[in-house]
């Protein structure tokens, strides 16, 4: 008796990929992120004037055909300042998101994977830190040492990596009882080549989805201690200290002040919003789709 | 199948998976429009009950119609349908399921009917529908699927009817009891109130019911359904066994006596011999109370036993129905055929599970060439029992013993001193039902458990020492035993392409001394033995089929080049026609000259696969011996036992002892 049917049928071959289209909005904050990125990378080149060429007797003048954003007290084009301060703004957060999620995962996928005595210090630590106001530590420690950007950046690292942790710890869990894991074992996998090579990928939306909120978090605390006066040091286009510099401006150029906040608040939300796809996708492409 | 685990949503106040009732009640806009009139006059309902046995027609229509006269064409007009015996309970009739996203079909049309205290099963492969048919019948079918076609039941449509009429006919008129007896209770809710909250609602005019004719209400039910046991109404779904939650969940879909039963693979989760119990308590119930009864279920021989009539299904469609006996004795079409032939024989040993074209999807290099294997293989050269203990063998197991400790509790034993031989070549199955400390054997043969006393020596290297091994000595064992897990689902990492999971194993078992090339050409060659393409290489597991997936975790162990293959339930999780795959695979493992040891739960598998049985019984051996001795004469109960579950497909499997 033939059995040829026993061969898989040709239509339940590989499943179909049906990739999900970007919605307008995840493309709109890719698009935001892009130029965002563009200007801190180029941003001297890219602003018209000097930021930092004073002219008071241009000080305060609403957007016009001169300055496109007006200019500030001392008469400094807005529209310069805003884009060289795209680099200050982005780069204390990418640098503190990257090392915090490279923390977290390391130190995450300890604890999740070997348990134990390494698990318990690990967790205990991360508790303790996570116990303290990551903020008022950072303006204490800054305000003391007079530190500056790059200190307030190591602190941020040191205060954001537990909740990461945390986070990777539970993804990892879950994975570690799944059967392939034994099955590698079995072939005399090595515990670090476990975790780094076969836990790691599968938790990857997980530490994706991480690193873009730590991203989030510090852009928003970094501009916080710009705002307060801490961080980089006075004159730096700095789109926190443009904020609380051009405040009593609102009424002559209001644009000075609106438009590093709005820049921060774009940044922000297009990278919460990639986060949330990323997630999202990296999640179903595990599943399913090659 | 797992989409069928969930809970008696309709009856029991989902509280656990109470996302599915919402979704039933407000799921109004997934129902798709009525069908077309022209499909409705096409469709047809089939009652092979009426019909005489069919005397071979041509087999190549779609939906194997038997002898004309049972096909009736339904005229546009769905109220009055000619020919409707008032019999007929549930009449469906062209229901359609589709993705509404993607426009996929998913349930092509199917039409059928149930008659008053009739038993309808419904087969299938996994894929095939069948759940998804019940589903639409009970309005629970998932978020982007439309329903559309008709299926009446006492005068309602359940696919255009109104949340709240479908509300007054759950229970009373048609109830679900759902597959898995271990998550469709609420753990947190005692049996009593389940069953309370399923109880009718006292006739109007009636005085509520006191507390004390609830109470005594809730244990007659229990005692209907077999549970005599005092405090079992006060014990908590979780204190029970699978046998008794799934008897619980029946109590509590007839309480409100529906005229229609719909059993979604009711058995599926449970021991065999718990499974002919359970399944006799339905077909006794379904016959005091005159139930019409539509059981789902992917096993042939489960359908034959208790049905009046089988409808096939495969692919959305309803290839074939009739009574068991006609389609067991004259299958009309190509696919019942062939289901048929893929169920496995328990009482010989067939010489070719699959014939040759079938097993491989490539053709030329497919079958193992002998001279890639150190080890010839010994055929079958003794002819006593080989599992007595015996010097020579490969791996020997001396009074093994597994203590579980749980933090709280009694400690648990789960092998109480087993000892085993396997010799080389040979293959030998471990059976028992769960709990009988299978799984446990295997883990302390891998390494993954370390055992309590008792030793495990494989070609003079011992196995079951505790702390770290040595890295040569567990780099030997690794050589030597090599396994195939269960779920080929999550035993494969999906983040990973099949010829990196090939090889990662190569390279382990050469400590990366290979060329890369070299590694990809003997994954390819690893491939070929298990009857897969070279083109799966680049593939990552989410994209495969189980069987392919099965045959891939094969490969990965046989990359070790091992002594020793031990599966664990290899073709539990997979369809009766690509278990013959995956079995045949390993056969021909075990001719290249590898030795098996085989766990499982199935004694026809056992009996395809294996030259000798230990039968295991709470983590002690009951019986050994050569296959066919201990099927066919059983000496110990408990094995006896173990046979006579095995379903036969004849009523009297069910009979009442």
């Amino acid at each position: 008796m033939s059995l040829q049917f026993l061969a898989p049928k040709p239509s339940a071959g590989p499943r179909r990929i049906r990739s999900e289209r970007p919605t307008a909005l995840v493309l709109l904050s890719l698009c935001c992120l892009a130029a965002l990125a563009m200007a801190a990378l180029l941003g001297r080149r890219l602003a018209p004037t000097d930021p930092a060429r004073q002219n008071l007797s241009e000080s305060g003048l609403p957007p016009g055909s001169a300055h496109l954003l007006g200019t500030d007290s001392f008469g400094r084009d807005i529209l310069s300042r805003v884009l060289v301060g795209a680099r200050p703004a982005l780069e204390g957060p990418c640098i503190v998101a990257l090392c915090a999620t490279a923390a977290a995962v390391v130190l995450g996928l300890l604890a999740g994977f070997r348990g134990g005595w390494i698990e318990a210090v690990i967790m205990r630590a991360a508790d303790m830190v996570l116990a303290l106001p990551a903020l008022l530590v950072v303006i204490v420690t800054v305000g003391l040492f007079t530190g500056g950007y790059w200190l307030a950046v190591v602190m941020l690292i040191v205060l954001t990596a537990p909740s990461g942790t945390r986070v990777i710890r539970s993804a990892v869990l879950a994975q570690r009882t799944l059967p392939y894991i034994e099955a590698a074992r079995t072939v005399g996998v090595t515990n670090r080549r476990l975790m780094f090579v076969h836990i790691l990928p599968n938790i990857s939306a997980t530490v994706v989805a991480s690193l873009l909120l730590d991203f989030v978090g510090s852009l928003i605390a970094l501009s916080s201690l710009s705002f307060l006066g801490l961080g980089s040091p006075p004159g730096t286009p700095d789109w926190g200290k443009m904020l609380v510099e051009n405040r009593g401006l609102l009424e002559q150029n209001p644009s000075a002040a609106v438009a590093p906040a709005v820049l921060l608040i774009v940044a922000a939300f297009s990278m919460t919003v990639l986060g949330d796809w990323a997630y999202s996708r990296l999640e179903e492409g595990k599943n399913v789709r090659d | 199948m797992s989409a069928t685990r969930g809970l008696l949503t309709v009856l029991i106040r989902g509280r656990r998976h109470g996302a599915w009732l919402l979704r039933a009640q407000g799921g109004g806009e997934a129902r798709g429009a009525s069908p077309t009139d022209d499909k409705v006059a096409s469709a047809a309902i089939v009652r092979a009950s009426e019909e005489p046995l069919g005397t071979g027609s041509d087999g190549a229509a779609k939906v194997q119609q038997r002898p004309s006269r049972a096909c009736r064409p339904h005229p546009a007009d769905a109220s009055a349908w000619p020919g409707d015996g008032p019999e007929d309970l549930l009449t469906v009739k062209d229901l359609r399921v589709v993705n509404a996203r993607s426009g996929r079909p998913l349930v092509k049309g199917v039409s059928f009917a149930v008659g008053r205290g009739e038993t309808v099963a419904l087969v299938g492969e996994s894929g095939s529908g069948k759940s998804l048919t019940a589903k639409a019948l009970m309005d629970l079918v998932p978020t982007g699927l439309s329903c559309s076609g008709s299926a009446r039941l006492l005068d309602t449509d359940l696919i255009t009817a109104g949340q709240r009429k479908l509300r007054r006919l759950r229970g009373s008129g048609v109830s679900l009891l759902l597959q898995d007896p271990f998550t469709m209770l609420n753990p947190l809710i005692r049996v009593r109130t389940v069953l309370g909250e399923t109880l009718p609602a006292s006739p109007a005019g009636t005085p509520r019911r006191s507390r004390a004719q609830v109470t005594e209400e809730i244990d007659r039910r229990l005692a209907e359904v077999g549970i005599a046991m005092a405090g079992a109404a006060r014990a908590y779904p979780w204190e029970l066994s699978g046998g008794m939650r799934q008897r619980v969940g029946l109590a509590a879909a007839i309480a409100k006596e529906p005229v229609l039963l719909i059993a979604d693979e009711p058995t599926t989760a449970l021991d065999a011999t718990t499974q002919r119990e359970v399944l006799r308590l339905l077909r006794r119930i379904q016959r005091s109370h005159g139930m019409g009864l539509l059981l789902i279920t992917h096993d042939l021989q489960v359908a034959f036993a208790m049905s009046d009539r089988v409808l096939v299904i495969s692919d959305g469609e309803l290839v074939e129905q009739g009574e068991p006996q006609e389609l067991i004795e004259n299958p009309q079409t190509e696919y019942t055929k062939q289901l048929l032939a893929a169920e496995l024989p328990l009482h010989h040993r067939r010489q070719e599970l699959l014939s040759r074209g079938a097993t491989a999807e490539v053709t030329e290099h497919s079958t193992v060439d002998p001279s890639e294997r150190s080890s010839p293989a010994t055929g079958d050269s003794a002819a006593e029992a080989l599992t007595m203990p015996d010097s020579s063998a490969l791996l020997r197991v001396r009074g093994l013993k597994k203590t579980f400790t749980p933090s709280h509790g009694r400690e648990v034993w789960a092998l109480q001193g087993i000892d085993m031989d396997l010799r080389h070549g040979r293959s030998v199955g471990v059976i028992g039902e769960s709990g009988s400390g299978k799984t446990t054997l295997a883990r302390c043969l891998l390494g993954l458990e370390t055992p309590t006393s008792g030793t495990i020596e494989a070609d003079s290297i011992r196995l079951d020492l505790p702390g770290p091994r040595s890295r040569q000595r567990s780099a030997r064992a690794r050589e030597l035993i090599q396994c195939v897990f269960q779920d080929p689902y999550s035993s494969l990492n999906p983040s990973h392409r099949v010829g990196y999971i090939l090889g990662e194993a190569i390279r382990l078992r050469t400590d990366g001394r290979v060329a890369a090339k070299e590694v990809k050409s003997e994954a390819s060659r690893l491939l070929a033995q298990v009857g897969l393409p070279a083109s799966l290489l680049d593939r990552r597991p989410p994209t495969l089929s189980g069987g392919q997936r099965q045959r891939i975790a094969v490969a990965r162990a046989l990359a070790m080049r091992p002594r020793v293959l031990v599966c664990d339930e290899p073709v539990a999780a997979l369809d009766f026609s690509v278990q013959a795959q995956v079995l045949q695979v390993l056969r021909d493992v075990q001719t290249s000259g590898v030795s098996l040891l085989l766990i499982t739960h199935d004694l026809t598998v056992a009996r395809q696969m294996t030259d000798e049985l230990v039968v295991l019984h709470r983590g002690e051996v009951v019986e050994r011996g050569l296959t066919a001795e201990v099927i066919d004469h059983p000496q110990h109960e408990y094995t006896q036992r173990l046979i006579a579950a095995v379903p036969t497909g004849s009523p009297d499997w069910l009979a009442e002892r």
